[in-house]
């Protein structure tokens, strides 16, 4: 379970004389249960990266709290993490490595014995199609292909938490497939799943619950058809422009 | 223990499969002995080749037969000037001095008169000091003779003259008579430690931060210094191996060069090299932690390579300041690195006994400021505006 509560954060802009506070996350508030899929869904800059950082135990708020699996993220973000598995908007592969060395590496500093991470590799491979990936070095891989490899990283300690950034950016269909049925799998082991994206269709296609947020703040929350419902409005998207522009 | 250990061990893999920096950090440690000792002992030997051939250029012989009669005796080569012999002077082509005696020279010298003779040299050039103290000491002997043989003439006792009797002795030991210009010797070996694991120290940290995967590695349950502890030994490793490839290569140059007057400037024997190393690991440990803690803050590789580069220029030049300044051995010296460092290695070159303290102070500088530079590191990657400002 991941609960966030009141966040805030805001950061400096510019330098010198012209430096200006900017407000990245104003009010962010959700829950995202264990066995769900929790989309983040708001427009450009709405303050949905900051928010996983947040969770991440990157960037610590200036106002609320945001716990994972009970654990205060800003208390404790070593112990957050370890119960987290991030694949965020850099993918931030090592191109001089196999995808192999790559995942091994993240299973040795989260101190995955090799045994249980072999095992497991071998099933992200076969979930994620990327067998015949492992032994080639990243460089030169597609943007898909770095997506799975990244993907399979941040699972290699099967955590229970997975918050994933924009996952679909750039993929091609095939590989947007691929992660879909991962995520599903997950979600059905009992997983909480968190993922921004501004793409409607992911939404409706994985989405249990909705989260919209606008303007750094989260301004509504529910299924699709809540939120269709609470807008009047047919589709997802009309409702989603709807809730992101209405008047704080 | 066991993240430094995954750091360590996933660093070392990515640098050693970066061929191009390998190559050319290989390269340099091969190619600095050679290069180096060709160098000095082509500038040593020609001058003790010229002083010993005693060579004196002097314009016009035909004017001074007395003069060119001396010099010959004297033990002197006479040689003709040539006729550019100014522009020959300014060029360095020819590096002795010219001595030009006036056209009525031997009127002059048989009315008694005190006879100008001038001797000419371009200063700007390093070999011209040593051959112009030897032209100008022999002109002198000649001054001396001429002086007495007038004196007697007179009937004067000679004795009247000389109230002084200088000798000329030179304490410097063999080994340091040469020692001036080797300085060169022990700061290519500095400059080695300074740049030799520069490309590595980079990628681990602005080529972390370039390609995005800084962000990704911090999410990892592990504390900040691991992560830099593990990436540090890299860098000091490829490090060290560099200094000890380079210090290889010194020793089979020397063997190879067999260059008489060096060997007898200078010492630099294995006991020798094994001081080197001791001397420049701790300021390997020091230059890879500083050059990872400026390249830090570079988004990029390009941005960190112009921080690292005033780094490397300041450390390179700051070591050779106090020899040009002449200050010998003084107490702050110790506590400078790459001062203290090249004043211990001139000191082990010249065959001078180090002090504990000229090994145990420097080092322990260099360690005290390894640890602050990795701690505060270690505190720059908790910093937002390092983790997710991107090049």
């Amino acid at each position: 379970m991941i609960e966030v509560e009141h966040l805030a954060k805001s950061f400096d802009s510019g330098s010198g004389r012209k430096r200006v506070r900017v407000p990245a996350v104003v009010d962010v508030s959700f829950r995202a249960r264990d066995g769900a899929i929790t989309g983040l869904l708001g427009p450009n800059g709405a303050g949905k990266t900051t928010t996983l950082r947040v969770l991440a135990g990157l960037m610590a708020p200036e106002a609320g709290s945001a716990h994972v699996g009970g654990i205060d993220v800003t208390r404790d973000p070593q112990a957050a993490r370890a119960v987290t598995g991030v694949l965020s908007d850099a993918r931030g592969l090592y191109t001089r490595l196999t995808a192999r060395e790559n995942i091994d590496y993240y299973a040795r500093l989260r101190q995955v014995p090799a045994p249980a991470a072999a095992q497991r590799l071998a099933e992200l491979a076969d979930l994620l199609d990327m067998g015949a990936l492992l032994n080639r070095r990243v460089e030169g891989f597609s943007s898909g292909e770095r997506m799975k490899v990244a993907l399979a990283r941040a699972l290699i300690h099967d955590p229970q938490h997975l918050v994933l950034d924009e996952p679909t950016n750039g993929l091609d269909v095939m590989s947007t497939r691929a992660l879909r049925r991962l995520l599903l799998r997950l979600r059905d082991a009992g997983k909480c799943l968190l993922f921004s994206t501004h793409i409607m269709q992911e939404v409706e296609a994985l989405c249990d619950e909705i989260v919209v947020v606008a303007h750094g703040r989260s301004v509504a929350h529910g299924s699709s058809a809540q939120l269709r419902q609470r807008t009047g409005c047919a589709t997802l998207e009309d409702a989603f422009v709807a809730l992101a522009l209405a008047p704080a | 223990m066991n993240a430094v250990w995954a750091v360590f061990a996933k660093e070392l893999v990515d640098a050693l499969r970066d061929r191009r920096a390998l190559a050319i950090a290989l390269a340099m440690a091969l190619l600095a002995g050679p290069v180096v000792f060709t160098l000095v002992s082509n500038l040593v030997s020609g001058i003790e080749e010229r002083v010993q051939k005693r060579e004196i250029v002097v314009v016009a012989q035909a004017r001074a037969p007395t003069l060119v009669n001396f010099l010959q005796r004297a033990g002197a080569t006479v040689v003709d000037a040539p006729a550019d012999w100014e522009a020959q002077l300014r060029s360095g082509r020819l590096q002795n001095a010219v001595v030009v005696p006036p056209e009525d020279f031997e009127q002059r010298l048989a009315r008694g008169d005190t006879v100008p003779v001038e001797v000419a040299y371009d200063e700007s050039h390093d070999r011209a000091q040593p051959l112009v103290a030897a032209a100008v000491r022999t002109l002198q002997a000649f001054n001396r003779e001429l002086g007495t043989q007038r004196l007697l003439a007179r009937g004067v006792s000679p004795q009247v003259l000389a109230a002084l009797a200088i000798e000329e002795r030179n304490l410097a030991a063999a080994q340091a008579r040469g020692a001036r210009l080797l300085f060169i010797v022990p700061w290519a070996a500095l400059i080695v430690a300074i740049v030799g694991a520069l490309a590595v120290a980079i990628d681990v940290t602005a080529g972390e931060r370039e390609r995005g995967s800084l962000e990704p590695l911090l999410m990892n349950p592990v504390p900040a210094w691991a992560i830099v502890l593990g990436k540090w030994a890299v860098v000091m490793l490829y490090s060290v191996a560099i200094v000890l490839l380079t210090m290889a290569g010194f020793l089979l140059s020397i063997r190879f060069i067999r260059s008489e007057t060096l060997s007898a400037l200078m010492q630099l024997g294995s006991r020798e090299l094994a001081l080197f190393c001791a001397v420049l690991l701790p300021f390997a440990a020091l230059m890879a932690a500083v050059n990872m803690l400026a390249a830090t803050f570079g988004r990029t590789h390009k941005e960190a390579q112009t921080y690292v580069s005033y780094i490397a220029m300041a450390a390179q030049f700051s070591a050779v300041v106090p020899i040009f300044l002449t200050v010998r051995d003084a107490a702050w010296q110790l506590l400078v690195p790459s001062v203290a460092q090249l004043s211990a290695l001139m000191k082990a070159l010249r065959g001078e006994p180090l002090a504990a303290l000229d090994l145990w102070l420097p080092a322990a500088v260099c360690a005290a400021g390894t640890v602050a530079c990795l701690a505060a590191q270690a505190r720059l990657l908790g910093r937002e505006a390092i983790v997710f400002s991107r090049g």
